[in-house]
């Protein structure tokens, strides 16, 4: 898992079927000292994350398996927590 | 998922017989600061494309064994795939990473 | 996937066992001049790739890196991690031809 800040949101109309009815956020993962830490990554996030906060991020198969119900998905990333401010 | 911005297409005289159909597009991914400048400037890589995104889009799109994922349990040799044509990228006003 | 020109082959008589019959090529990969994006430049970089397709010396070729490169009949016992999966006919970028096999 990495921590990440939302630094936006994406839509999308056409896409692939798993990932329909999801929120994408745009998340820049940091480093320890809060710098970018690549280039920044679009998230499934079921749980609201809010602009600006920071989120655990969880690149596990088995989480995007169980939420999309298939193992078709290109989906990587997915919100695992909200980072308590 | 990365986001890239669709720059050019690729087209095959000869692919593996399991790619038969693809799109291929030259997809420059974002940093962060090309995001808010609205400026691709990350290293240009191919993308495996069927949803048919064009020239100018900006995509979301997916690597390593996710790129293969959407084909299982058919095997295709696809390292990046097109998920996502965007139709719309909001970002916030200012964040603390830079 | 990344575009490259085959630039040679390599030979090794010895390597394990899988890679038996198996040819290997050089390539450098390409890509596109990132100021002007007008024109394919080379990276210098240089990687031994497997063939699926028989592409031959000079030829401009599609390249599936990772664990992908695994992911075809041919080459999903083999202990590689890049392999060309196609050969390129052509190249456009914004409004320009950057590359033609004809050419």
């Amino acid at each position: 898992m990495q921590i990440g800040e939302v630094v936006g949101y994406a839509t999308s109309t056409v896409k692939h079927p798993t990932l329909k009815g999801f929120r994408l956020l745009v998340v820049q993962l940091l480093t320890m000292d809060g710098q970018a830490d690549g280039e920044p990554i679009l998230v499934v996030d079921t749980l609201g994350a809010s602009q600006g906060s920071q989120v655990i991020v969880t690149t596990d198969a088995v989480q995007v398996r169980e939420l999309v119900g298939s193992r078709n998905s290109p989906i990587r990333y997915t919100v695992m927590g909200l980072r308590d401010t | 998922m990365r986001i890239a911005e669709i720059i050019g297409t690729v087209t095959l005289s000869r692919v593996h017989p399991s790619l038969v159909g693809g799109r291929w597009l030259i997809g420059v991914p974002y940093s962060l600061e090309g995001l808010q400048r609205n400026e691709s400037d990350g290293e240009d890589l191919i993308i495996f494309d069927h949803l048919g995104a064009g020239i100018g889009n900006k995509i979301g799109f997916s690597e390593s064994g996710e790129a293969a994922a959407p084909f299982y349990p058919e095997k295709k040799p696809i390292d990046a795939y097109c998920s996502a044509i965007l139709d719309q990228i909001q970002l916030s006003e200012r964040g603390t990473a830079r | 996937m990344f575009l490259a020109r085959v630039t040679g082959s390599v030979v090794a008589t010895q390597k394990v066992k899988s890679m038996t019959g198996h040819k290997l090529l050089l390539v450098e990969p390409l890509r596109v001049e990132p100021k002007t994006r007008d024109h394919l430049v080379g990276t210098g970089r240089s990687f031994v790739v497997v063939d699926t397709v028989g592409a031959g010396q000079g030829e401009m070729v599609l390249i599936v890196q990772g664990s992908s490169a695994r992911l075809t009949p041919e080459t999903e016992k083999l202990p590689v991690d890049a392999t060309i999966i196609g050969i390129v006919d052509s190249v456009h970028v914004e409004n320009h031809t950057v590359f033609s096999s004809r050419e």
